[in-house]
């Protein structure tokens, strides 16, 4: 029984003695190829856009811009609604003849 | 086109080299990758990535070693990365079903049958390579190298950058773990 076992074992490890070598599929160097075409010309472009210092920069000049814009655009803002308010009242006032209303109460005193 | 005149050609880039090269090199990295990751796919896979990074790394390669000896050490890393990553989402997997809806089956791989075996012993091959998937990644890679791709204990051991005596010892521990796991297997 045990000499059985064995020997099957025996049998079982030497399977693969003499085994041919496994043929790759064919077409393999096209599709080599095209994986090498798709990843080593992205790599190049990938890792200069990826470099931390490009990152960080990108990332200052943003923060640079950001700043200006509110800082600016505040000052800009505060005398542009000073000006605007101004221009609303008086266009207001011009719509609804209010320079003049005392005009009203001349009128009225006349009748 | 002699090793020389092949390494100056891929190092400067030169397409015809890097075409001998694959042709020439390419059944011997197929035939290592699929017996460490039991796929054809798999293999085929790890066979690209052997030659890419070939590609990108001639500059590195010093010489010291035969080209034939760098191609199946970046064989048996990259097949070894598969089969470790190929783990590590098997445990996600597990984890998953764990936690999940536990709707997902848990993937067993197949028995596999290696393409250059006989047929009539086809059958006793796949035992064996269900049990050599048991073995640890040392006496996988040398048992792989030296049955499927009949290198000797020397090359085993240029390739896995080890003395002649430590893959003797890796040859014989192998043998006695696929020894057991068989015992169990056939009990």
């Amino acid at each position: 029984m045990n000499n059985n076992r064995n020997s099957k074992i025996e049998e079982i490890l030497g399977s693969l003695d003499g085994s041919q070598r496994a043929a790759i599929p064919d077409f393999f160097y096209t599709r080599l190829e095209a994986r090498m075409q798709q990843e080593l010309v992205p790599v190049t472009k990938k890792s200069w856009m990826l470099r931390p210092a490009f990152a960080f920069a990108v990332l200052i000049i943003v923060l640079v811009v950001n700043a200006v814009v509110i800082f600016k655009g505040d000052t800009n803002k505060t005398n542009e609604i000073a000006t605007n308010n101004d221009d609303t009242f008086q266009s207001i006032a011009a719509e609804y003849s209010l320079n003049d209303n005392n005009s009203v109460y001349d009128l009225n005193q006349e009748k | 086109m002699n090793e020389i005149e092949l390494i100056q050609g891929l190092r400067n880039g030169d397409e015809t080299a890097f075409k001998y090269l694959v042709d020439t090199y390419q059944d011997r990295v197929y035939n290592t990758a699929i017996g460490i990751v039991q796929n054809a796919e798999d293999a085929e896979d790890v066979a690209q990535e052997v030659f890419i990074q070939v590609y990108r790394s001639i500059h590195g390669f010093k010489g010291e070693s035969k080209l034939s000896t760098w191609l199946y050490r970046i064989a048996t890393t990259r097949a070894l990365d598969l089969l470790r990553s190929r783990k590590s989402k098997k445990r996600f997997g597990f984890m998953q079903r764990l936690f999940g809806d536990g709707n997902e089956p848990l993937h067993e791989i197949p028995d596999f049958n290696h393409p250059g075996v006989a047929l009539d012993r086809k059958e006793n091959a796949a035992k064996l390579f269900k049990a050599i998937a048991q073995l640890p990644e040392n006496q996988k890679t040398a048992f792989t190298l030296h049955k499927l791709e009949d290198l000797s204990y020397q090359e085993i051991s240029e390739v896995m950058g080890t003395s002649v005596p430590a893959v003797e010892s890796l040859m014989h521990r192998a043998k006695q773990n696929l020894r057991k796991i068989l015992e169990k297997e056939i009990e």
